[in-house]
C-alpha cells in the first residue's frame, strides 16, 4: 500500500469509463442510427413506444446505475477515511442492514399516511446501527478489527430482526425481497428525481470536507494538534456518508460490495490523499455499477425471471475483494489483544457446577414443560406421551450438540487466531456448507433429507480442500482465511437474497431453515454428530498445551518463519469440520460460536482445556435455551432457534458495550 | 435412515398383518387404499376421516370434497388470502406452513398428513406421526391445473370419496366451459387474456400457461396472451416493460395491490401509453389464491368471468 503507482487508477476509471461508454453506445445503438439520440434522451416522440420505453425505463436505469455506484462509492471511501479501515464501508458496518430493518418495519407496519417520514425513518435506522457499532468497537485495543466485528454483530442482530417480522407478514415478502435484492428496474424518472439532488448534495459536502480528512488520515492526535475538531468532523462526515447510503439504499434496495470494493481498489492501485480517493472514487464506483447493471440486465428474462443487480453485484464482487485484499496485505493484524478488562465474574467452580445444574434441570424442563397458547403445560410422564417426548428430545437435543460443536469450533478459532472475537464462519467452510445444500435445493430441486446431507457435506469437503491449496501457497494464511470466509459469506448472501426472490411455495420453509432451525433434524443425524463433537472436542483438550502456546504470542509462529504454523492449521481445519457439521444439523447458525467461548473467557476459564469446556457448558445452555423459547413463544407457530440465538447473542454483546461506557 | 428403514419395516408388517386377517376374513372387508405419491406409495386400510394439510391447497381441495380436515397451517392468513372456501369452525391450527409444529399435529391424532415438495425435508419425521403422502402442484415441469385435478383424483381416493371427486371434477369442467364461452364474449374473436401481478411499481409477474391462472385459461378455452418462459411457478417476472409486447390483449391485473404501489405503477408513461390502458381494457382480479388446487382455479375463472363483465377499471 505504501508503493505508490500514480498512474494506475487513472486507468482503472479510464478503463472502467470506456466499457461504461460502450454500454451507452449498445444502448442507444437504435437511436444513434436514425440520428434520434438527442430527441430520445430529451424531447421522445410520445406516440413511438420504443421511444418511450427507452426514455422512461432504460435512460433512468442508467442514471440510477450511475447515482447509486456513484454514491455508495463516495461514501465507502469517507467511511474508510474516517475510520482509518480498508474494510470498513456503509454495508459492513450495519448501515445497509439498520436501513433495510427500518424500512422493513416501516413498509409493514406504518400506514400510508405516515409515507413522507419513510426516508426520515430509514436515516435514523442507518445512523443507529452505525452507532451501535460504534459504540461496541470504542475504546478497544484494535479498533479496526473490532469495528469490523462490531459491524458483524450488529448486521446480525438487524438481520434476525428483519427475518422475523417477514416471518410473520409472508404475503409481502416478494417485494421486500426483490428490494433487498437491489432491482434496478425502472419505470419513471421518480427514483432519479430521489436520488439526484440527495447524493449530489452528500457528495458535495463530503467533498467540500475533504482537506480535513486529510488530517483524520493522519490520527486522532495529529490531526487534533493541526486544530481539527476531529470528533465533530468524524460525526459529520459519517453522518453524510450514511445519508447517502440511506437515500441510495431507499431508492434502490440493497446494493452491496460497490461501497467496499471500489475505494479499496482505487487504494490499492495508490491513491492515498482523501480528495482524490473520494473524485475518483464517484466516477470509479459511477462506472462500475453502470456496467455491471448493463451485463445483469442482459439476463433478464432468462428462464422467464429477472436477476436483481444488487445481488448480482456482490456475487461478482465478493472473489475480486478477496484478490484485492490479500494483494494489499492490508488486513488488521492478527496480534490483537483482548484489553478490556477480563474481570472474573465469579469462581469457575461454582460457575461449572451452576451451568451443569441448570444444564440438567434445562433438559428436563425443555422436554416436560410448554407452552400451548394459554400457559405452561405439564407433560405426564406415560406411555401415550412417548412420542412428543422423544421429538422434543430430539429437537433439544440437536439445538445443544449444535451448540458444543460451536462452541469448540469458536474456541479453537478465537485461541489460534488470537482474536477474541472472531466467529467458526471465518473459515468459510460453514457458508460453503450452506451454501451447497441451498443452490441444490432451490435451484436443483433436491428435496429429500438425506441427499442435501451428503451435498452439504461435499460442499463443505470441497472448501476445505480448497482451503487447504490455497493455505499452502499464501505465507498470510490467517489474514487468506479470514477473507476467504468474508468472501464466501457473502457469496451465501447474494445467493439467498436471489433464490428468495424466486422461491414460491418454499418460501416460509427456506426462511426458517436458513436462519437454522432443528424442525428437519433426526435423532441418527444428531446422534452422528454429536459424535465427531465429542472426539473432536476430547483431541481438542489432549492438545491443551501446544494450543495454550499458541494463544500466548506471535512469536512463535515467527519463529517458524511462516505467518501460521502447522499447529495452528490443523486447529482451525478442526474448526471448520465442527463448524460444517452443525451447519449440515441445524443450517447456517453460527453465532452462538462466537459468543459461547468469548463469554467463557469473561468469566474466567482463561488455560485452553478449561476454556474449551467453559465454552462449551456455555453454548449448549444458551442453545438449549433459545431452542425451548423457539418452540414455545409463539405456539402452535415456531422462530427458527439460529434466530432467537442471535438475538440472545447480540443482545448480550450490546448490553456489554453498553454498560461498560 | 434407520428410523425410515424402521417405519417401512414397520409399515410392511402392518400392511402384510392387515393381509392375512383379511384374506380369510369376510367379504365385506374392503382391499386397503394404495396410492402412488411423490416419495413411494401409501397404504390405507380404511379411508383417512381425519386428515391433515400443510398447505392451502389441500385444505380447499378437502372442504370441496366434504372432508373438513383436522388440522390446517396457517389458519388466519388463508382466510385473507384464499378466502373461499371457508374453513371449518373447528380444528387444530399447525402454526406455519413452512414448519408445522409436531406436537399440535399429534394431538390432531390424523390418520393422513399430506404436504407438497417443499416439505420434503421434514417426510421422515411426519412419517412417525401418521402416514404422509406428498403431491406437489406446483413443479417444474407441471401444469398447474392438471397437476391440481391429479392431487384431488388421489386425495378423494384416500378418503374414499372418489365418486364425490368425480363429480365435482365433472361440474367443473362445465362450470370452466361456461365461464369460458362468458369471458370469450366479452374478449371478442381477435381477444387475448393476460394476467399479471404486481410484486412493486417495477416488478411484475406475468402468468404463463403452466400456472394455476394460465391453465385454467386454457380449460376455459381463452387464448392467454402470454407464450414466452416461465420460471419453475409458471410466471414471467420483469418490469413493466415486459407488458409491452402483451399490449394488444386485455389485461387482469390481481390483488392484493397496495395502495402506493398501484399508484406509482399507474402514473409512470410507459404504463400510460400500453394499449389496454390507453383503450380501457385494464381489469381487476379480486384475491384468488396462486398456488391453490381446483377450488381455486374454478373460483379464479368464476371472478374473472364476473370481473370482466362488470367493466373494465377506470
Amino acid at each position: 500500500m505504501t508503493i505508490t503507482q500514480p498512474r494506475s487508477p487513472a486507468i482503472l476509471t479510464g478503463v472502467l469509463g470506456l466499457l461504461a461508454l460502450t454500454c451507452l453506445v449498445i444502448d442507444f445503438g437504435p437511436f444513434l442510427q436514425r440520428g434520434l439520440a438527442s430527441q430520445v434522451m430529451f424531447t421522445p416522440d410520445e406516440t413511438d413506444f420504443d421511444q418511450i420505453l427507452f426514455h422512461y425505463s432504460t435512460l433512468p436505469r442508467l442514471a440510477m446505475a450511475f447515482l447509486c455506484g456513484a454514491g455508495l462509492a463516495l461514501a465507502g471511501a469517507a467511511v474508510q477515511t474516517v475510520l482509518r479501515n480498508p474494510l470498513a464501508s456503509p454495508t459492513t458496518l450495519g448501515v445497509g442492514a439498520g436501513v433495510e430493518f427500518a424500512l422493513t418495519l416501516f413498509v409493514l407496519l406504518a400506514p400510508a399516511s405516515l409515507a413522507m417520514f419513510q426516508e426520515a425513518f430509514a436515516l435514523a435506522g442507518g445512523l443507529i446501527a452505525l452507532g451501535a457499532v460504534y459504540l461496541i468497537a470504542a475504546n478497544r485495543g484494535n479498533a479496526t478489527l473490532w469495528l469490523i466485528l462490531a459491524g458483524m454483530i450488529v448486521n446480525l442482530l438487524l438481520q434476525s430482526g428483519s427475518q422475523i417480522v417477514l416471518l410473520f407478514n409472508e404475503q409481502y415478502l416478494q417485494s421486500i425481497f426483490m428490494w433487498g435484492a437491489g432491482d434496478l428496474a425502472q419505470n419513471g424518472w421518480e427514483s432519479t428525481q430521489f436520488v439526484l439532488p440527495r447524493v449530489a448534495l452528500g457528495m458535495l459536502a463530503i467533498l467540500a470536507l475533504s482537506r480535513p480528512l486529510d488530517l483524520l488520515a493522519l490520527g486522532d492526535d495529529t490531526a487534533g494538534s493541526l486544530g481539527a475538531k476531529v470528533t465533530l468532523l468524524r460525526l459529520v462526515i459519517l453522518g453524510l456518508a450514511v445519508f447517502i447510503t440511506a437515500s441510495v439504499i431507499s431508492a434502490a434496495g440493497m446494493i452491496g460490495f460497490v461501497g467496499l470494493a471500489i475505494p479499496a481498489a482505487l487504494r490499492i492501485a495508490g491513491l492515498s490523499r482523501s480528495r482524490d480517493l473520494m473524485i475518483y472514487s464517484v466516477f470509479t464506483g459511477g462506472f462500475a455499477l453502470l456496467v455491471i447493471d448493463f451485463v445483469v440486465r442482459q439476463f433478464n428474462g432468462l428462464g422467464g425471471d429477472t436477476l436483481p443487480t444488487g445481488a448480482a453485484t456482490a456475487l461478482f464482487g465478493a472473489p475480486f475483494i478477496i484478490f484485492m485484499l490479500r494483494k494489499a496485505r492490508i488486513m488488521p493484524g492478527s496480534q490483537s489483544e483482548d484489553q478490556h478488562s477480563d474481570q472474573q465474574i465469579t469462581s469457575k467452580t461454582v460457575l461449572s457446577v451452576c451451568l451443569a445444574i441448570t444444564l440438567v434441570i434445562g433438559v428436563a424442563f425443555s422436554i416436560f414443560v410448554s407452552l400451548d397458547g394459554t400457559g405452561f403445560v405439564l407433560l405426564a410422564w406415560n406411555e401415550g406421551n412417548l412420542d412428543i417426548m422423544t421429538g422434543r428430545a430430539e429437537r433439544t437435543f440437536a439445538a445443544m450438540i449444535c451448540g458444543a460443536a460451536l462452541a469448540v469450533s469458536g474456541t479453537l478459532i478465537q485461541r489460534v487466531g488470537r482474536n477474541p472475537l472472531a466467529s467458526p464462519e471465518i473459515t468459510g467452510v460453514s457458508s460453503a456448507t450452506a451454501l451447497a445444500m441451498i443452490i441444490a435445493l432451490a435451484i436443483f430441486g433436491f428435496g429429500q433429507r438425506a441427499e442435501l446431507m451428503v451435498i452439504g457435506a461435499l460442499g463443505g469437503i470441497i472448501s476445505l480442500i480448497v482451503l487447504l491449496l490455497l493455505c499452502r501457497k499464501f505465507t498470510h494464511a490467517p489474514h487468506y482465511m479470514l477473507l476467504n470466509g468474508l468472501a464466501l459469506t457473502a457469496v451465501l448472501g447474494a445467493i439467498v437474497r436471489i433464490v428468495l426472490t424466486r422461491s414460491g411455495t418454499q418460501t416460509s420453509m427456506l426462511m426458517s431453515w436458513l436462519a437454522g432451525t432443528t424442525y428437519f433434524t433426526s435423532m441418527d443425524e444428531v446422534l452422528i454428530v454429536a459424535a465427531v463433537t465429542g472426539v473432536l472436542l476430547i483431541v481438542a483438550i489432549a492438545l491443551r498445551r501446544p494450543l495454550e502456546l499458541a494463544s500466548l504470542g506471535p512469536e512463535q509462529s515467527v519463529s517458524l518463519g511462516l505467518g501460521i504454523s502447522g499447529f495452528q492449521f490443523a486447529m482451525m481445519l478442526l474448526a471448520a469440520i465442527l463448524a460444517a457439521s452443525a451447519t449440515l444439523l441445524v443450517g447456517p447458525l453460527s453465532f452462538v460460536g462466537l459468543m459461547a467461548p468469548h463469554l467463557a473467557r469473561v468469566a474466567g476459564y482463561r488455560l485452553a482445556g478449561g476454556h474449551l469446556l467453559g465454552a462449551v457448558l456455555i453454548g449448549v445452555n444458551v442453545m438449549m435455551v433459545a431452542e425451548w423459547l423457539a418452540r414455545n413463544m409463539i405456539y402452535p407457530a415456531q422462530l427458527p432457534t439460529g434466530l432467537i440465538a442471535a438475538l440472545i447473542g447480540t443482545s448480550y454483546f450490546l448490553i456489554l458495550a453498553v454498560r461498560k461506557r | 435412515m434407520a428410523v425410515l428403514r424402521f417405519s417401512i419395516a414397520c409399515l410392511c408388517l402392518i400392511c402384510l398383518g392387515g393381509v392375512l386377517f383379511i384374506l380369510p376374513g369376510t367379504a365385506a372387508m374392503a382391499d386397503p387404499i394404495v396410492i402412488e405419491h411423490e416419495r413411494g406409495t401409501v397404504t390405507l386400510d380404511q379411508p383417512a376421516k381425519r386428515v391433515a394439510v400443510t398447505n392451502w391447497a389441500f385444505a380447499e381441495t378437502l372442504i370441496a370434497l366434504g372432508l373438513d380436515p383436522v388440522a390446517i397451517a396457517d389458519p388466519a392468513d388463508y382466510r385473507d388470502w384464499v378466502a373461499k372456501p371457508e374453513l371449518p369452525d373447528d380444528f387444530i391450527d399447525l402454526g406455519q406452513r413452512g414448519s408445522p409444529n409436531m406436537e399440535a399435529l399429534r394431538k390432531a391424532k390424523p390418520d393422513l398428513i399430506l404436504i407438497s415438495q417443499e416439505l420434503e425435508m421434514a417426510y421422515e419425521n411426519l412419517s412417525t406421526v401418521a402416514p404422509v403422502m406428498m403431491l406437489s402442484v406446483y413443479d417444474d415441469g407441471n401444469v398447474a391445473f392438471d397437476a391440481a385435478t391429479g392431487m384431488l383424483r388421489k386425495v378423494a381416493r384416500a378418503i374414499g370419496r372418489e365418486d364425490a371427486g368425480a363429480a365435482y371434477l365433472r361440474k367443473v369442467d362445465a362450470q370452466l366451459g361456461e365461464y369460458g364461452n362468458r369471458v370469450r364474449d366479452i374478449l371478442g374473436p381477435d381477444g387475448a387474456l393476460t394476467v399479471a401481478s404486481f410484486y412493486s411499481e417495477a416488478n411484475i409477474a406475468v402468468f404463463g400457461a403452466p400456472s394455476l391462472y394460465g391453465s385454467v385459461l386454457v380449460r376455459m378455452n381463452v387464448p392467454l396472451a402470454y407464450q414466452g418462459d416461465v420460471s419453475k411457478w409458471g410466471f414471467a417476472r420483469g418490469g413493466l416493460e415486459i407488458l409491452a409486447p402483451l399490449a394488444k390483449s386485455t389485461l387482469v391485473y390481481t390483488n392484493p395491490i397496495p395502495d402506493v404501489i398501484h399508484e406509482k405503477a399507474w402514473s409512470s408513461p410507459i404504463w400510460k401509453i400500453m394499449d389496454f390502458v390507453r383503450n380501457n381494457r385494464v381489469y381487476e382480479l379480486p384475491v384468488v389464491w396462486a398456488y391453490g388446487g381446483v377450488p381455486s382455479g374454478l373460483r379464479f375463472a368464476k371472478l374473472l368471468t364476473e370481473s370482466l363483465e362488470s367493466g373494465p377499471v377506470r
